[in-house]
């Protein structure tokens, strides 16, 4: 398809230049109305120069169209960002790539290339049939034939021994007495109708037991493996101890990175892989875990339920607060202690009174200011300490507070 | 508008549409180069991806994306969507026209209308150079449905600014008013929440403006004392505060790129003890910005991320996202400090003017006179 300057039989690039579109008119995308004709236009160029070799010029403008489309995409709230947008991001994303990696090229080029397309999964749409998956495949697989990512010591270790070499650091994370405090119930697989009409219909949080513990998620997952799997792959960490505190941010590396920085070195700040679809960018994983069968129970499609990955180090805290959907928040590596507040008590604790943050209390839960908040002392809660193999069940609204208390992976479900 | 005095225009940063003209297609103009226009340029709008500048005859001239000219006009405001013009029409009226950019202005507007709401004639002395504000005060357009918005008659508005999801108005008083989103603290209120309706920004009451400017998600204003406020987005330092991502581009770049030990130096540039400046990535509040040498501001211009001053003594200061070279500094670094563009000083050029496109700049300027 392509002429131009390929090497002798460059493996890579020959397999990059197989996922693409047969004929070269097809290499493009059909984006209607919402999308300006200036950059409109830029990519159609860039196309050109991409078949017509000029790698370099073709990397300009593909950029300029990236930056474009990363303008867009900031404006306005991201759920009302146009889905053409989005799509123009992964397409210049697409050619940014596919220029970077075209031979002759850089020694780093292919690890850029893999970012490049990490940055179009996680911002842009699907296009050509999700070709972006395709490609980071190709990438991945390419990357891992030839060195090996890191293997420093601290990184092979279990999370076990990391586990008891942490343990002096981790008596600031303290397990609390839950005995003390009111349990959620526990159920061992129940059926479909019971859970529907004891939990689902009036909104009651329960453990369930014996659902999720068969998962290959839950045998084969280990830092080692992650970073086996995903270890290159560039991902949203969040730093700061919580969402609501003002030196909270959010910023992007590679899971390696992650690890490496929040998990096995002494970390200045708690790093949070929060909030994220990580199946979405590595199908890989998602063979390794399940779907919890009382989804079924909604109204909404299985497609439509939204896969979070909640991966991070012993203490990363989730502040109260409540979401618009039923949760299944399924526990695959260490424990989490997890706080519950009805719905019908939230005027005790205390939401934020912007648009913002009216989701989330203002109460800092294990530690609240009773002066500020005084109703937040009789409000009445649930608690639970979430173990590997269970999955907890929060009603829509229902209120929850999470505290890691060891490294932690959680797989949430949301569903409606 | 542009006092009767020889000068020239210069432009710099994106030209990746030839928009710049005589500068041909370049992705980057790091530094800032003469512009070939055949006529006497009094007024420039920049979007994205082409310019229109308009002579002092009335001739519009498109150069970039879609190139053409039209005359009979009195103003132009050009976007992406649209292209706004404000014509002498048949029988002494002033007409609004609305063309759609790739229509080269051939064959019909897409719409045109009267700039008066009640038809009102336009007088002579208008003030041009407004738009997207008409000359009545009491009208702007903007590139989204319902296009033209009517503003409140008590708004005596002197100068409206669109950012990408803000405006910014200026009143007779040299009060400033702000509405639209504001979630990365472009409206100045202290908060993050959108405004449906101009809301007059408090902190700034007493002190009188002369001018504002509105960047992508950033705000800039320039007091009749010469102060200049700032306040939204500094992502990539267009607020002259610390940022984030410069810090890290700095590191990355010492580096070898992925540190084997994932152990990256958490000290970045700031105070002599080590101890780290504090980023800013929103300053939901105007902050009063001091240039270098205490230079006194007398004009501001803001791209989608970027900053440019000129100075009472015919200085240009600029900051920002820096990627395509909109900041003259002959390269192409992000600065989150003012950094004089020593281009129009080593040519004895004083600045008069600075219009900012989202990703470039343009910028007029008269010779040294040597007293």
């Amino acid at each position: 398809m392509a002429e131009g300057t390929d090497g002798p039989g460059d493996a890579l690039w020959e397999a990059l230049v197989a996922l693409l579109p047969p004929s070269k008119e097809d290499l493009k995308l059909d984006l209607g109305e919402k999308v300006d004709r200036g950059v409109a236009l830029l990519l159609q160029q860039a196309v050109e120069l991409f078949h017509g070799g000029q790698q370099g010029e073709c990397l300009q403008a593909s950029e300029a169209a990236l930056d474009y489309a990363w303008e867009k995409l900031n404006t306005g709230p991201w759920q009302d960002v146009d889905k053409a947008w989005r799509q123009v991001y992964a397409f210049s994303c697409l050619l940014k790539t596919l220029c970077l990696c075209r031979p002759p090229r850089e020694a780093t080029a292919v690890a850029a290339a893999l970012r490049v397309c990490d940055m179009g999964l996680l911002m842009g749409a699907a296009i050509l049939g999700d070709i972006l998956i395709r490609v980071v495949a190709v990438l991945q697989a390419h990357l891992v034939s030839g060195k090996r990512p890191n293997c420093s010591p601290s990184q092979q270790l279990s999370s076990q021994e990391l586990s008891s070499m942490k343990k002096a650091k981790r008596d600031h994370v303290l397990a609390p007495d839950v005995s003390l405090e009111r349990a959620v119930p526990r159920l061992r697989c129940p059926s479909l109708q019971h859970f529907q009409k004891y939990f689902l219909a009036p909104g009651m949080p329960v453990i369930l037991e014996g659902v999720a513990d068969h998962w290959p998620c839950m045998k084969k997952w280990s830092l080692d493996y992650i970073q086996e799997m995903a270890g290159c792959r560039t991902v949203p960490v969040e730093v700061g101890s919580r969402y609501t505190d003002e030196d909270w941010s959010q910023t992007l590396m590679t899971v390696n990175e992650f690890i490496s920085k929040y998990i096995t070195n002494e970390a200045r700040d708690i790093g949070y892989l929060a909030q994220h679809q990580l199946f979405d960018q590595i199908p890989e994983l998602k063979r390794d875990i399940g779907i919890p069968d009382y989804c079924c129970l909604g109204s909404g499609e299985e497609e439509e339920i939204t896969i979070n990955a909640w991966f991070g180090p012993p203490g990363t805290v989730s502040p109260l607060h409540q979401d618009p959907q039923q949760n299944f928040l399924a526990q695959v590596i260490g424990r989490k202690y997890i706080r519950l507040y009805s719905p019908q008590d939230s005027e005790a604790l205390y939401p934020h009174e912007t648009h913002l943050l009216h989701n989330t209390s203002q109460v800092d839960v294990e530690n609240p200011n009773l002066e500020k908040f005084p109703k937040f002392a009789e409000a009445p809660f649930l608690s639970c300490i979430l173990a590997p193999g269970e999955i907890l069940f929060i009603p829509v609204k229902y209120w929850h507070y999470v505290r890691a208390l060891d490294l932690s992976f959680s797989v949430s479900f949301w569903w409606s | 508008m542009v006092e009767e005095q020889p000068g020239a225009w210069f432009g710099f940063g994106f030209c990746g549409f030839g928009q710049e003209p005589g500068l041909g297609r370049r992705c980057q103009v790091l530094s800032p180069e003469p512009l070939k226009t055949r006529r006497d340029i009094c007024h420039v709008s920049a979007s994205w991806s082409y310019t229109a500048l308009v002579t002092r005859g009335g001739c519009v001239e498109l150069s970039g994306s879609v190139s053409g000219t039209a005359g009979g006009c009195r103003d132009v405001w050009a976007s992406e969507r649209l292209l706004v013009l404000l014509r002498d029409g048949p029988g002494s009226r002033v007409e609004l026209q609305a063309w759609a950019p790739g229509s080269v202005l051939h064959g019909e507007p897409l719409w045109a209308q009267d700039p008066e709401a009640k038809g009102a004639a336009l007088s002579a002395e208008a003030p041009v150079g407004t738009l997207p504000l008409l000359p009545s005060s009491h009208v702007y357009v903007s590139p989204w449905p319902p296009f033209r918005h009517c503003l409140a008659p008590e708004l005596r508005a002197r100068q409206l600014e669109l950012g990408a999801e803000h405006a910014l108005l200026l009143d007779a008083a040299g009060q400033v008013f702000s509405w639209g989103g504001g979630r990365h603290g472009q409206l100045g209120h202290g908060t993050l929440e959108m405004e449906l309706e101009p809301r007059l920004l408090e902190a700034l009451q007493g002190l009188p403006m002369a001018q504002v400017a509105a960047g992508g998600w950033h705000s800039v204003c320039v007091s009749e004392t010469r102060d200049l406020y700032v306040w939204g987005w500094n992502e990539s330092g267009q607020l002259a505060l610390p940022a984030r991502s410069l810090a890290e581009d700095k590191r990355t770049v010492t580096g070898e790129g992925l540190n084997q030990e994932g152990s990256e130096v958490e000290t970045v540039a700031g105070t002599e003890d080590g101890a780290p400046a504090p980023f800013i990535a929103v300053q939901p509040f105007p902050a009063l910005l001091d240039l270098p040498l205490g230079s006194e501001a007398v004009g501001a211009s803001c791209g989608s991320r970027h900053t440019a001053v000129v100075t009472r003594t015919g200085e240009l200061y600029t900051w920002g996202w820096g990627k395509y070279g909109q900041l003259g500094h002959q390269d192409s670094a992000s600065l989150d400090r003012p950094c004089r563009v020593e281009y129009f000083v080593h040519k004895q050029l004083q600045v008069k003017t600075v219009t900012c496109g989202p990703w470039n700049t343009y910028v007029y300027a008269v010779e040294n006179r040597k007293s």
